[in-house]
């Protein structure tokens, strides 16, 4: 698909908007890349005359520790930046899924996150400032480097979702965090869904105050009672305010699960990144979905159901608090699109979006399904900034 | 606006949701930027969102602008009528729709004030973050026009960040909903575009917020420094420790004089006082706020006052958020404005702005956000005095050029509205204005949402910048500020 295209890789911010435009003005299609983490998101591309690389645009433009912001190149990879901002102490919270190769741009580009969304947010929640290109030639910024600013539109938030489909980005300016002192990990088992149920509950009506907090489950087809489910609760602060949260956890949720370990130094780091990469380690597809948080055992008591209909292996990780991760399902093409048939017709799930998936699946049901009353507003943002159709090769979501 | 628009309307909203009377308009006539006056054809003061939709696509088939209207609270001019056009006042949009404690998320209409949605979910332990100064009149549908910070964003972010979606009435007169109660809606963040667009982009008819728990623990203090520089250097301490408190704010002499005169709140007489807030689990709060205090002292604090119960901790919090108001102890007349700076650099544009005080003759109280370097300059100013109004607004103007030029931004959480929009080309190219135009014709090809707010427009010929002074094509209703 991709054999024939040209790959550009540019500079400097200039040479992107000369891209774009050149592109754009010879009625070619080009897709923004950036470690190539995500290049199976949305739909299957279509022509795809231009990459652009960004990846040669991967400076570190400023970090002003004292103010806890740092302009960062589209094509710096996450971890280079993360290992830069720890010198003074910081970091950009973010971790999601192939955190090791993934760069800020196209972070931004998919507004991806990972656990620590749980306190932290997502990239648009941090992001406070962005340098843009558009297909016409133009480098346009907006926001700013404070973390504080309202002037004129936001466009750094346009942006994220927004999937390389509107504009390139070229920089963007983020606010920082702290790295935590300290961290501990508590995982829960529990009998079942109801006391998975419960134990989420508890942890969001008290007043613990972890950075992640995450739920997942594992279904195995043709057994009864398949899932599986598991708590993660991330504590990250000083020594003694972890231990002192962990220990409130402990005592708040010994009634709803049936054991419960406390995981820190190597044990525990390696259990994220396990936990992380997981999911994607297996075959099947892999999409994205989102569920009213305390919703939660009503939800994998009807993805059980599917899954158990359809004979489908069916997996989820997910933040609980919030109430969105990631659902893999394994199967044949037929049994993938009919669960997600399934899961878009759900009441209880919704913002089903195919993140992973053969040509087959994607030929049989849209990556990313009804955009309802926003697609007119999508149709003429796309007919604003890319007048041509330059850009994303119909990969979407614009 | 001829007879049979106005007939239109009053089939839309009945006779009781038209006011088109002088008298009644003069309450429309601006925010709470009271020097920015326009008067508008007729105020439309719709009770549900359906009434919304009919006036706007009423206005599109006429070509009538209009400016949606909260309480009016707004600093900036956002909600400054245009001459000829509608008002949308959505203070009958005031219902509070749904409270989900299990989910944490409460749902309202655009009239209800900030506070009453925290009202709405304090027994059950909740909050809702976002807390400007305006709190008990503010609406949230303005909220949102304007992402509204307050002093407690330093760590828990603007309305942008507790916003989960809304339903808004687009110019052409189409529903939308942006976000929702299910999150990571797919596509580009409309809704954190929406949010902050100061009401040029839609008229937002519903609301669903996100509500957080009450810490375990809040700890708070008041500091007196000698100077400005001293408390200025207790934030980069707290800052350099990695400790985010849930608000720095910081107050001069002038600022605490005024506040002490209006609301008594026991501050000390000093150069400076630095608030500082801690909040989370009891444990963490406990650890940092020694440290905090510590800081203080070694920074050479004259007193530290720490709030041992509510009632002391309100007290504090009355004389920082009565700042504003309180002015009016101590001048007939202010103009505010809140420019940021980056937080490293507050104590050098702090002493340019103390150099232009001297200079220009004109005082100037300091209250600000320290923590994010967020400024609000009180110029004190006498409108019965030739030419102070004129110099207030030079000295303001001045002020944000430090603001540009230290690297940050006209305005952390006021708006530009129709009051700064001027200056918006020093801060961005015409290749960013045009961009965001751009998107703006994506949502209001016609021009008529909210018009002549945030982006520059050619000033009328004659007309003296500045917010004084109507320009007499525009006294006479020949011309209009679009």
């Amino acid at each position: 698909m991709t054999a024939d295209a040209v790959v550009i890789r540019p500079g400097t911010a200039a040479e992107v908007a000369a891209a774009l435009k050149e592109a754009s003005d010879a009625g070619q299609s080009l897709i923004i890349r950036g470690a190539g983490s995500k290049d199976g998101y949305g739909r299957t591309p279509s022509r795809i005359d231009v990459i652009l690389d960004m990846q040669r645009l991967n400076h570190i433009v400023a970090h002003e520790h004292g103010d806890m912001t740092a302009t960062i190149e589209a094509g710096a990879s996450l971890r280079h930046v993360n290992v830069a901002l720890a010198l003074h102490g910081q970091t950009l919270p973010l971790d999601p899924p192939f955190a090791d190769r993934a760069t800020i741009g196209g972070l931004l580009a998919t507004n991806d996150s990972g656990p620590l969304r749980h306190r932290y947010g997502t990239p648009r929640d941090l992001v406070i400032g962005v340098q843009l290109a558009t297909t016409d030639g133009t480098l346009a910024k907006a926001g700013g480097q404070v973390v504080k600013n309202v002037a004129g539109y936001d466009l750094s938030k346009l942006i994220a979702g927004s999937f390389g489909s509107i504009a390139a980005i070229v920089s963007a300016t983020f606010k920082l965090a702290p790295r935590p002192a300290a961290s501990k990990t508590l995982r829960l088992h529990v009998r079942d869904i109801e006391a998975l149920s419960a134990a989420i509950r508890t942890v969001m009506a008290s007043q613990l105050e972890p950075v992640a907090f995450e739920v997942r489950a594992e279904s195995v087809p043709d057994v009864v009672q398949a899932f599986k489910p598991a708590v993660l609760v991330r504590f990250a602060s000083l020594p003694e305010v972890v231990n002192a949260q962990v220990e409130h956890a402990q005592a708040g949720l010994k009634a709803c699960t049936t054991s419960m370990e406390v995981l820190d130094g190597e044990a525990e780091r390696s259990l994220w990144k396990r936990h992380a990469s997981e999911l994607w380690d297996s075959p099947g597809a892999i999409v994205r979905a989102s569920w009213l948080p305390a919703n939660i055992g009503s939800a994998l008591g009807e993805l059980e159901q599917s899954a158990t209909a359809g004979h489908a292996a069916v997996s989820l990780a997910g933040r609980a608090a919030v109430g969105a991760g990631h659902i893999r399902i394994e199967g044949d093409t037929s049994v993938q699109a009919a669960l997600v048939r399934q899961l878009r017709a759900s009441r209880i799930f919704g913002n089903i979006v195919i993140v992973r998936g053969s040509p087959e699946l994607k030929a049989g049901v849209d990556a990313w399904g009804s955009q309802g009353d926003r697609q007119p507003l999508f149709d003429s943002l796309k007919r604003a900034l890319d007048p041509n159709g330059t850009l994303n090769a119909g990969r979407g979501p614009l | 606006m001829d007879r049979a628009f106005l007939d239109e309307l009053r089939r839309i909203v009945g006779d009781a949701g038209v006011l088109e009377d002088a008298l009644e308009l003069l309450t429309y006539e601006c925010d709470a930027l009271p020097h920015l006056r326009e008067t508008p054809a007729a105020v439309a003061l719709p009770s549900t969102a359906a009434q919304v939709q009919a006036i706007v696509r009423l206005c599109a088939r006429a070509g009538i602008p209009f400016v949606a209207r909260g309480h009016g609270t707004g600093l900036s001019g956002g909600a400054l009528p245009v001459a000829g056009g509608l008002v949308i006042a959505l203070a009958r949009l005031n219902r509070v729709l749904d409270i989900d404690i299990q989910n944490q998320r409460v749902t309202v209409e655009p009239g209800v004030t900030n506070l009453d949605i925290t009202k709405a979910v304090a027994p059950y332990g909740f909050y809702y973050a976002p807390d400007p100064s305006s709190q008990q009149v503010c609406s949230i549908g303005g909220n949102v026009a304007e992402n509204s910070g307050g002093a407690h964003c330093l760590k828990y972010g603007f309305t942008v960040h507790h916003v989960l979606g809304v339903e808004a009435v687009l110019p052409s007169g189409e529903l939308v909903h942006l976000g929702g109660s299910l999150a990571d809606t797919p596509g580009p963040d409309l809704l954190g575009l929406i949010v902050g667009s100061e009401g040029t982009l839609a008229v937002v008819t519903r609301v669903t917020v996100r509500i957080l728990r009450r810490p375990e623990a809040v700890q708070t203090l008041l500091a007196a420094f000698d100077s400005i520089d001293a408390g200025g250097a207790v934030v980069s301490d707290i800052i350099g420790a990695g400790i985010i408190p849930a608000a720095v704010e910081m107050m001069d002499s002038l600022a605490i004089r005024a506040a002490e005169a209006a609301v008594h709140p026991n501050f000390p007489d000093a150069d400076t006082v630095l608030i500082v807030e801690l909040d989370g689990p009891a444990a963490e709060v406990r650890a940092l706020f020694d440290r905090v205090e510590g800081m203080c002292k070694a920074h050479g604090a004259t007193t530290i006052e720490v709030a041992q119960t509510d009632e002391q901790r309100m007290r504090i919090w009355r004389g920082r958020k009565a700042a504003f108001a309180a002015m009016g102890r101590v001048s007939p007349n202010y103009y505010v404005q809140d420019g940021v700076v980056p937080r490293t650099r507050l104590p050098e544009v702090l002493n340019r702005i103390r150099a232009l005080e001297a200079r220009s003759g004109l005082r100037i109280g300091n209250v600000f956000h320290a923590g994010d370097g967020n400024l609000h300059p009180l110029i004190c100013y006498d409108e019965r005095v030739a030419g102070q109004a004129d110099a207030a607004v030079e000295v303001a103007a001045e002020i944000l050029s430090y603001c540009i030029e230290a690297g940050g931004s006209l305005t952390g959480e006021h708006g530009i509205g129709a009051d700064k929009s001027r200056y918006m080309p020093t801060m961005f190219t015409d290749a960013d204005l045009g961009l965001m135009q751009r998107v703006r014709a994506v949502f209001d090809p016609g021009g008529l949402c909210n018009p002549g707010k945030v982006f520059p427009t050619p000033r009328l010929c004659g007309e003296v910048p500045g917010p004084y002074r109507q320009h007499p094509a525009e006294a006479a209703g020949l011309a209009e500020r679009m």
